[in-house]
């Protein structure tokens, strides 16, 4: 409850406005500069990241096994069969996809939205966007089948005179997916432009200087460059927003225009895209709280961005649990059979155990992100962005699996049951997917210093007071 | 917190200026002109139509004038609240127009009563409502087998108890609401303290809680008022977007009452340039969402082209509605969007002006056309008579007399709220944030 004369004696709780600093006090240019620098330019790699880089490197073997076996044998190691022809693989699909969706969200909404606390974690989670499309863009190229045709998926003139389905979702995908990794590729890199200048004149070795030279092309920092880094900044947010919505709403078509009940409903598109921000914003919850922790970064990523993020994750939960309840809903309004029929198989069929799971994981635990305290609570968040992301993947297996294999027609009714080829495909997208990232925090500057650096008080501008105004003084939230 | 760095004082008085008084006598004028007209078309109607229905039309006029107007009541009530989530200086300047947008309620609750009474009670404006008894309307050939399918079916939740019930409850709780959120905001301008972190506490528990409320009733309240006129048709998006389509009139009204006030003090100083660009961008992701809204819904159905769902498109497009469905296209999405793709547009008045006024047309043209085409007669048959130039008379009549409230509303309190920390930054000159 809100009280009027709660002492404030935390440094990172602003007295004026009440809320948690976005950076904590006492921060300068250098000491940003110095701290986000040193982690990438040091000789010594820690201990730790050696042993999560290894650990994170055996499952990415593992996924190299399971992925050359699938060569070998062909998609049958896996559980897919009718009516399950969809299994592990589009959910797995769908479930990367939608992780990425925070980075993008962070990256270019945020900024259009003037959120400066975006700043700290806009890179990282911008990386995890797109490592997280490059563990998506690996399942349906597999469940193809033939993966090495699978170029045909795009346009291109040919002997055969074929063209693609246009009419067919899947075929949007390809169009939507690789939009959105060219898109989130070219933000992240030329966001990070300044900084792989800063790092260039940082570094001591030849080849480093070399290296950041290279790639932080020629950049001086120069008003014309900021200039045209800040136009470009904007115009590609401009264009990276509307993906935000695009990219999920194109996957959600893959099962709504399917006239299967349980997916052909008009809910999905907006449902999707907040299923995929919620998942995202557990995602980089999941890496961002470990990570300040090992790089003793809490004083720029501070319980303001865990706190941001409870709240983004709180409110795209409540879209979701709407979702799902006007699913519930409408299966008895449309006084049909077939729909009722599916939300009753759902939740008491042989795989109820999955929707209820995700009920608890989605919408019942999250309730406890309401309290102001557990928000502000980094173990309690922590655990809270792994039961998201698991409540978030058995979303998907209930999507896919529940409805395939429960049709029309109890006649081709049948059954799933995934492959250990399955869960180590899985888990090595996993490891992957760590395994990029590892190397990120390695070798690039995983916070934005540059942006950082404006938020520090000596980087606004202020007027000085009017000679001449006449009306009431009125004092000035704190920086 | 005793920081000079502010650039102007608030200006001396932040009382409504005295021509909102003439906004509001306007508005009186034109609200009993629409409305003797309406009435005069009601007996004009009468005995054009060999199905008489004139007066029928009169009220279903006033439905699509009572579903627009409850929107710019609670609609407003709704984006007053998330901007007490959300924070920011836009919220700041739009405050005091929100809340008087939902000050209006006990207006709304009386403009539901003869609508609900005509429309439940006397069973004119929901066939659930006239053919209760299913079977007997069944044999007698009035309803078709899907339709007595589907009163039966959704009999529990479609009957007149029910709907009295549940549009009482709800209204009940989000006028409540309403009452809380202009009690608490008045008290924080009195505070001697800013307090700051106390008052954002405050509306942000209640706010948060109330966003997700809100949502779930405007769910059951479209589904009773609209949805249901032709109960064998269902969409999970429905709720969703009515949402969407409230906060498209709502935020155009509150950004057209800002223009208008800006002509004087306090609004003229505190109005700059930056906000009323953040929010024409704020429009222009609405008129975005919107489509996306509707342009999914659509393409779902459409491709789907099952028989319990097309139709309620068929009913829309077929029969001279296609010019319909055209134009709300038009007005909906392609004007909006190209106005207000332009920066400059967003930043002088008198062209957002027009981009707003077109959103508010749109939004009153986007429900006849949900509306209108639900009933058998006219489905796929556009007739233009007397009575369709109801959907003209009687909602313009309800939304000027709700204006004349909202504008009594706007004089009743200060146009700028004090205690807010988001105050000085609104003082500042454009250039400061440019």
């Amino acid at each position: 409850m809100a009280t009027k004369d709660a002492p404030v004696t935390n440094p990172m709780i602003d007295p004026v406005t009440g809320e948690y600093r976005v950076i904590a006090p006492g921060h300068t240019f250098k000491s940003v500069t110095d701290k986000v620098s040193r982690i990438v330019l040091t000789t010594h790699t820690p201990l730790g990241w050696w042993f999560g880089f290894l650990v994170a490197g055996g499952f990415v073997c593992m996924l190299t096994t399971a992925v050359t076996w699938l060569f070998v044998k062909g998609v049958g190691i896996w559980a897919i069969t009718i009516p399950v022809a969809w299994g592990f693989a589009i959910i797995n699909f769908v479930w990367w996809i939608g992780i990425g969706h925070a980075g993008t969200l962070i990256s270019a909404i945020l900024l259009l939205f003037k959120q400066g606390w975006r700043n700290s974690i806009n890179r990282f989670a911008e990386a995890m966007t797109i490592f997280a499309v490059m563990c998506a863009g690996m399942f349906p190229v597999l469940h193809l089948g033939r993966p090495w045709l699978g170029y045909w998926l795009f346009p291109y003139p040919n002997s055969m005179n074929y063209w693609p389905q246009f009419r067919s979702p899947l075929m949007w995908d390809v169009f939507a997916v690789s939009t959105y990794a060219t898109i989130s590729v070219v933000f992240w890199y030329m966001g990070m432009i300044p900084d792989l200048a800063t790092m260039r004149d940082r570094a001591q070795s030849k080849f480093a200087q070399f290296m950041y030279g290279l790639v932080s092309l020629g950049w001086r920092g120069s008003v014309r460059h900021w200039v045209r880094y800040e136009t470009a900044s904007i115009l590609l947010a401009g264009l990276a927003t509307p993906l935000v919505l695009s990219v999920h709403s194109v996957i959600s078509l893959d099962f709504a225009v399917a006239f299967m009940p349980g997916w052909h409903t008009t809910i999905f598109p907006p449902y999707f895209v907040a299923g995929a921000i919620y998942s995202g914003f557990a995602m980089v919850l999941t890496l961002a709280i470990p990570i300040r922790k090992f790089y003793h970064l809490e004083d720029l990523i501070t319980i303001r961005h865990i706190d941001n993020c409870a709240k983004v994750m709180l409110a795209t939960g409540m879209i979701v649990a709407y979702g799902y309840s006007s699913e519930v809903f409408m299966a008895w309004y449309s006084a049909s059979h077939w729909e009722y029929f599916m939300m009753w198989n759902r939740m008491f069929g042989p795989m109820g155990w999955s929707y209820w799971t995700l009920i608890t994981c989605n919408i019942a635990l999250p309730q406890l992100m309401w309290v102001r305290k557990l928000r502000s609570n980094i173990g309690f968040m922590f655990l809270m962005s792994l039961i998201v992301n698991t409540g978030m993947w058995f979303e998907r297996f209930v999507i896919v699996v529940t409805s395939l294999s429960r049709d029309f027609l109890p006649s081709s009714w049948g059954t799933y049951r995934a492959t250990r080829w399955d869960y180590m495909t899985f888990a090595g997208t996993l490891g992957f997917f760590t395994f990029m990232f590892f190397l990120f925090i390695r070798f690039l500057p995983m916070i934005p210093m540059s942006e950082l650096r404006l938020m520090l008080p000596g980087a606004k501008v202020r007027e000085k007071a009017e000679p001449h105004s006449t009306g009431t003084p009125v004092p000035e939230a704190g920086d | 917190m005793g920081n000079t760095s502010f650039s102007k004082g608030l200006p001396s008085t932040l009382n409504a200026p005295p021509f909102v008084d003439n906004w509001r006598r306007k508005a009186l004028i034109a609200g009993v002109v629409f409305a003797v007209i309406a009435v005069v078309l009601a007996f004009l109607g009468q005995g054009q139509d060999a199905q008489h229905l004139g007066w029928i039309h009169f009220w279903r006029g006033w439905l699509d004038g009572y579903v627009a107007c409850f929107g710019f009541c609670f609609g407003g009530m709704a984006l007053l609240m998330v901007q007490h989530l959300s924070g920011g200086k836009w919220g700041l300047i739009v405050r005091r127009p929100l809340e008087a947008m939902c000050r209006t309620w006990p207006m709304i609750v009386l403009m539901f009563l003869p609508v609900a009474w005509v429309g439940a009670t006397d069973g004119r404006l929901y066939i659930w409502a006239q053919y209760s008894n299913w079977a007997d309307a069944l044999k007698k050939g009035l309803i078709d087998n899907d339709q007595a399918h589907a009163i039966r079916w959704k009999q529990p939740m479609l009957n007149v108890h029910n709907y009295w019930w549940f549009s009482l409850a709800c209204l009940a709780i989000l006028s409540f609401y309403s009452i809380l959120l202009n009690k608490w905001s008045l008290q924080r301008d009195a505070d001697p303290e800013p307090n700051v972190a106390y008052w954002r506490t405050k509306f942000e528990n209640l706010s948060g809680f109330g966003v997700v409320l809100f949502a779930i009733l405007l769910f059951g309240l479209v589904i009773y008022w609209v949805m249901s006129i032709d109960p064998t048709w269902y969409s999970t998006i429905y709720g969703f977007q009515y949402l969407v389509g409230e906060a498209f009139m709502v935020l155009p009204l509150a950004i057209l009452t800002l223009i208008g006030l800006s002509k004087a003090e306090p609004i003229r100083s505190t109005f700059r340039v930056i906000e009323q660009h953040d929010l024409g961008k704020l429009c222009f992701a609405l008129v975005m969402l919107n489509i996306y809204f509707a342009f999914g819904a659509f393409l779902i159905i459409w491709s789907g082209n099952s028989p319990e769902e097309i139709p309620w498109y068929l009913d829309r497009i077929r029969g001279g509605w296609g010019v319909i469905a055209t134009l709300d296209v038009i007005f909906h999405w392609l004007i909006p969007f190209s106005l207000l793709l332009s920066r400059d547009l967003k930043r002088i008045q008198s062209k957002l002006t027009v981009a707003c006024c077109v959103m508010i047309f749109a939004g009153f043209w986007d429900l006849f056309w949900l509306i209108e085409p639900s009933y058998r007669d006219a489905a796929r048959d556009l007739r233009l008579s007397w009575g369709i130039l109801e959907y003209v008379a009687v909602p313009a009549a309800l939304f000027c007399f709700w204006l004349v409230y909202y504008f009594w509303q706007l004089t009743r309190r200060p146009l700028i709220p004090t205690n807010d920390p988001h105050l000085a930054e609104i003082l500042e000159h454009d250039y400061v944030h440019a």
